[in-house]
C-alpha cells in the first residue's frame, strides 16, 4: 500500500472565440478496492458549473457547458490516493472479451497472433507478460508518429507507438487469445502526461500490466478510467461552435 | 370485405389520381439516398384497402402484445443480470458481437422499465392465412403518419366508405403516441427530434409533433446544462425537456458519448438519461434486440420471460453459426432467403433462387467465412393483395407494419403501414425499394 498525492492539469487553447461548447471530463480517479481516494479537488476556468455522473464503466464523469464566448478552458485535479496493487476489482463486464473500434485486429495482426498462440504457456498471467515481452521487442516507443486516432491495427503496422498504442495492441492480442482486457487511463512514472496500461482478467479478478514500459502493475499507477479501449477513457471530450481554426492543449501531471 | 365492396370502394375513390394527388399537395413524401444522392419521392398510394377482419386482429393483437413485452423484458435484462445468457439461452457472442449492443447503456433503467415504447413488428400473411413475423424494428420505426394521413384524406374523397364499412377509425395513433411519450416524461416538455428536412421520414417528424403536441426540434436548439436538457426558447430562455422522441440514431444521438463527429446529436445527453432527468424514445441501445440474429431467439424469449407459447410464429429461420443450421443451409441455398445482420430497409436481402450457380457458390464461401453474419429463411409464399395499376387491378406481394406502443400498457394501433412491391416478381416491399403502401383496415 502506498500513499500517492496527484495533481493533473490541462490547458486548452483556442485561436478564436468559442461560444456554446460542452464537455465531458473523465478525470477523478474512481474509488475502487485497488484504490482509495482521499481527497481531490476539481479546479476549471471559466468558472462554469459542472455535474458529477458515474458511467456505464464506473468512471466518474464531470459535464459541463459553456455558452457565452471563451477562448480557453483550464481545468486541474489535485488529491491524494492510497493504492494498494495487491487488492484487486473484480467486476467483469462481458463486452471486455470482444474487439473494439481501437482493437479490431487487421490480417497482419491476426497472423501475428496466429503464430503466438499455440506457445506452451498456460497461465494468464504469464500469456499476457508473454505478449508484453514480445511487444516491446518489436515496437518501438516513440512519441509523435502515432495519434489520439490511431487504431492497434495501424500502429503494428508501422511497429511504432506510445504508451496509448501497445495498449491497444497488448488488448487486441488478449482478447483474440480469448482472455478478456481493458484499457486503462492514469497517472504513472511522472513523465509529465498521462499514462496508459492494460489490465486482464485472472478468470477472478483484474490484473494489471504496462506494456509500455513492459513491467507489471505497482502502487505508482493510479487509476483514472478505465474502458473498452482510449475511445472510452478520454481525458476531455468537448463539441463546440466558432472561428477558431487551432486548439492548442498543454498537459502536465505530477504524481509523488 | 366482399369483392363487391371493393369495386364499390374503388369505384368510389376513382382512382388512386385524387388521393395521390391530395398526398402531393400535403407534401407526403419519402425521401432516398441512392449513390450518396438525396431524392424525395412520392410514396405511392393504393386506394384498395387491406382489410382485416376483427377475430383476424384479435390474435395478431394478442400475439404482438406478447411479442413486446417479452423484447423489452429482454432488454432490461441484457443491460442488467444477463440472464438468458448466463442460462445459455442465446449464445453470449450473438449479444456483444451486435453493432446494436451499447456497453455505454450497461445498468441504465429508463423510466418505467420501458425500452421499446414504439415498436414497428412486421409482419406477412401466408396463403393459408397465418400470420408470421418477419423482423422486429425497436429503433426508430417510421411509417404510422402515412396511413394517418391517407386515411384523412380518403375520408375526404370517399367519406361514404366510411359510413358504409364498419372500420375502427385509425385517428387515435397521436392520442396514444402522447400517452406513451408522457409515460416516459422524467418531467417537462415533448419534444421531438429530428435531423432535419433532408431525412428519409421528415414528413413523418412534422406530422407527428403537429399532432401529438410536441416541439419539433433540431440539435442546435438544445443543450445540457446541470445535467439537464433545455430547449432554447426564441425570447434566449430555456425550456427543460423531459421527454425526447428522437429519430436519429443512436451513434449520431451524443458525440461525447458515441461518434465524435455526430453534427446532429445533443452532447451530453447520455449522462441526462443515465441520470433519469429525461425520458428518451425509443432508448438507445435497441439495436441489440432487433437485430436479424437475435431475431430467432423471440420465441425463446417469450417462453423464458412470459412462460408463455409464442401466439404469432417466426418465419422458419437458420443461424449458420449452429452446425446443423449451417448443413441445412448450405444444402438447400438455392430456395432460401439470405438475410446480411447488419443491414436494413430491404438491404442485404438475397433469394438463393436468384443466383447464378457462380454466385451461389461464391455466397457459400462468404457464408461459411463469416456465419455470424448470415440468417437464412425459409420462402414464405406470402397473400397476394390487390392493387390498382392503371385502373386495372393486379395482384402484388404485401406485408404489414404493425405499431405497438409500450406506456402504462402494451397497444396495438388498430391500423398499419401495409407496403406493397410494385414490382410482380418481387417480395421485397420496402419504402426505400421503391414499393408503394395501403391504408389497413381493421373491422369492428
Amino acid at each position: 500500500m502506498k500513499t500517492l498525492s496527484f495533481s493533473f492539469s490541462t490547458k486548452l487553447t483556442f485561436d478564436d472565440y468559442v461560444h456554446d461548447h460542452s464537455f465531458a471530463l473523465r478525470i477523478i480517479p474512481p474509488n475502487t478496492e485497488a484504490q482509495k481516494i482521499i481527497s481531490c479537488g476539481l479546479d476549471i476556468s471559466p468558472a462554469v458549473a459542472t455535474k458529477q455522473t458515474v458511467d456505464a464503466f464506473g468512471n466518474n464523469v464531470t459535464a459541463g457547458y459553456i455558452q457565452g464566448d471563451h477562448r480557453f478552458l483550464d481545468f486541474e485535479i489535485k488529491g491524494t490516493a492510497e493504492v494498494d496493487s495487491s487488492k484487486h476489482c473484480t467486476f467483469l463486464m462481458p463486452c471486455y472479451l470482444y474487439q473494439s473500434e481501437y482493437t479490431v485486429p487487421d490480417e497482419e495482426l491476426r497472423a501475428f497472433y496466429t503464430e503466438l498462440k499455440d506457445k506452451n504457456i498456460s497461465d494468464v498471467s504469464d500469456r499476457a507478460a508473454f505478449f508484453s515481452d514480445i511487444l516491446s521487442d518489436i515496437i518501438e516507443y516513440k512519441k509523435g508518429v502515432t495519434t489520439t486516432a490511431t487504431t492497434a491495427a495501424e500502429a503494428f503496422a508501422m511497429k511504432t507507438g506510445v504508451c496509448q498504442d501497445f495498449s491497444h495492441i497488448l488488448i487486441s492480442l488478449l482478447r483474440m487469445d480469448s482472455i478478456p482486457a481493458r484499457y486503462v487511463a492514469g497517472l504513472a512514472f511522472c513523465d509529465g502526461e498521462t499514462h496508459s496500461w492494460v489490465e486482464y482478467w485472472t478468470g477472478s479478478h483484474w490484473e494489471g500490466i504496462d506494456p509500455a514500459n513492459n513491467c507489471p502493475v505497482n502502487d505508482d499507477y493510479l487509476v483514472i478510467s478505465t474502458g473498452r479501449d482510449f475511445r472510452d477513457c478520454a481525458i476531455d471530450r468537448g463539441v463546440m461552435f466558432g472561428r477558431y481554426t487551432q486548439q492548442l492543449q498543454l498537459v502536465r501531471s505530477v504524481l509523488a | 370485405m366482399t369483392q363487391q365492396n371493393i369495386k364499390q370502394f374503388t369505384k368510389a375513390v376513382g382512382n388512386a389520381t385524387e388521393i395521390n394527388e391530395l398526398l402531393r399537395r400535403y407534401g407526403v413524401k419519402f425521401g432516398i439516398y441512392k449513390n450518396g444522392v438525396f431524392n424525395e419521392q412520392f410514396f405511392p398510394f393504393d386506394p384498395i384497402p387491406r382489410v382485416i377482419a376483427s377475430e383476424d386482429f384479435k390474435s395478431i393483437e394478442k400475439g404482438l402484445v406478447q411479442r413486446v413485452n417479452a423484447l423489452n423484458e429482454f432488454l432490461f435484462d441484457i443491460y442488467h443480470d444477463k440472464k438468458i445468457v448466463k442460462e445459455g439461452i442465446i449464445p453470449e457472442n450473438f449479444i456483444y458481437i451486435s453493432k446494436g449492443y451499447l456497453a455505454q447503456c450497461e445498468e441504465i433503467t429508463p423510466k418505467n422499465r420501458i425500452y421499446s415504447h414504439i415498436s414497428g413488428i412486421d409482419l406477412v400473411q401466408a396463403k393459408d392465412g397465418e400470420w408470421y413475423i418477419l423482423e422486429d424494428n425497436l429503433r426508430i420505426p417510421s411509417g404510422a403518419s402515412y396511413p394517418l394521413i391517407a386515411r384523412e384524406l380518403t375520408r375526404i374523397a370517399a367519406p361514404d366508405a366510411f359510413s358504409e364499412n364498419e372500420i375502427v377509425d385509425n385517428r387515435n395513433y397521436a392520442k396514444l403516441l402522447k400517452e406513451t411519450m408522457e409515460y416516459a416524461n422524467c418531467g417537462g416538455i415533448r419534444a421531438i427530434l429530428t435531423p432535419g428536412r433532408y431525412n428519409a421520414a421528415y414528413f413523418e417528424h412534422s406530422y407527428l409533433a403537429e399532432h401529438t403536441g410536441s416541439v419539433l426540434v433540431q440539435n442546435d436548439e438544445l443543450f445540457v446544462e446541470d445535467n439537464i436538457l433545455y430547449h432554447r426558447t426564441y425570447s434566449g430562455g430555456k425550456t427543460r425537456i423531459g421527454v425526447l422522441y428522437r429519430r436519429i440514431a443512436d451513434e449520431y444521438l451524443d458525440p461525447l458519448n458515441f461518434l465524435p463527429e455526430s453534427l446532429i446529436g445533443i452532447p451530453n445527453l447520455m449522462e441526462v438519461y443515465r441520470s433519469g432527468n429525461v425520458g428518451i424514445i425509443n432508448a438507445p441501445g435497441n439495436g441489440v434486440a432487433d437485430d436479424k440474429g437475435i431475431y430467432y431467439f423471440v420465441p425463446k424469449m417469450i417462453k423464458y420471460y412470459l412462460g408463455e407459447e409464442p401466439i404469432l410464429k417466426n418465419a422458419p429461420t437458420y443461424l449458420p453459426f449452429y452446425e446443423e443450421d449451417m448443413k441445412y443451409v448450405m444444402d438447400n441455398l438455392e430456395k432460401l432467403v439470405i438475410k446480411d445482420v447488419a443491414e436494413a430497409g430491404g438491404y442485404g436481402v438475397v433469394f438463393g433462387r436468384d443466383l447464378t450457380k457462380e454466385k451461389l457458390e461464391e455466397f457459400r464461401r462468404t457464408i461459411i467465412g463469416e456465419p455470424r453474419r448470415f440468417i437464412a429463411q425459409e420462402v414464405i409464399d406470402f397473400l397476394d393483395l390487390p392493387i390498382l395499376d392503371n385502373g386495372e387491378t393486379v395482384m402484388r406481394k404485401a406485408d404489414l407494419r404493425a405499431f405497438v406502443l409500450s406506456g402504462e400498457t402494451t397497444k396495438v394501433w388498430a391500423s398499419g403501414l401495409t407496403r406493397f412491391s410494385r414490382n410482380p416478381d418481387s417480395f421485397v416491399v420496402n419504402s426505400s425499394q421503391g414499393g408503394g403502401f395501403k391504408d389497413t383496415w381493421i373491422l369492428k
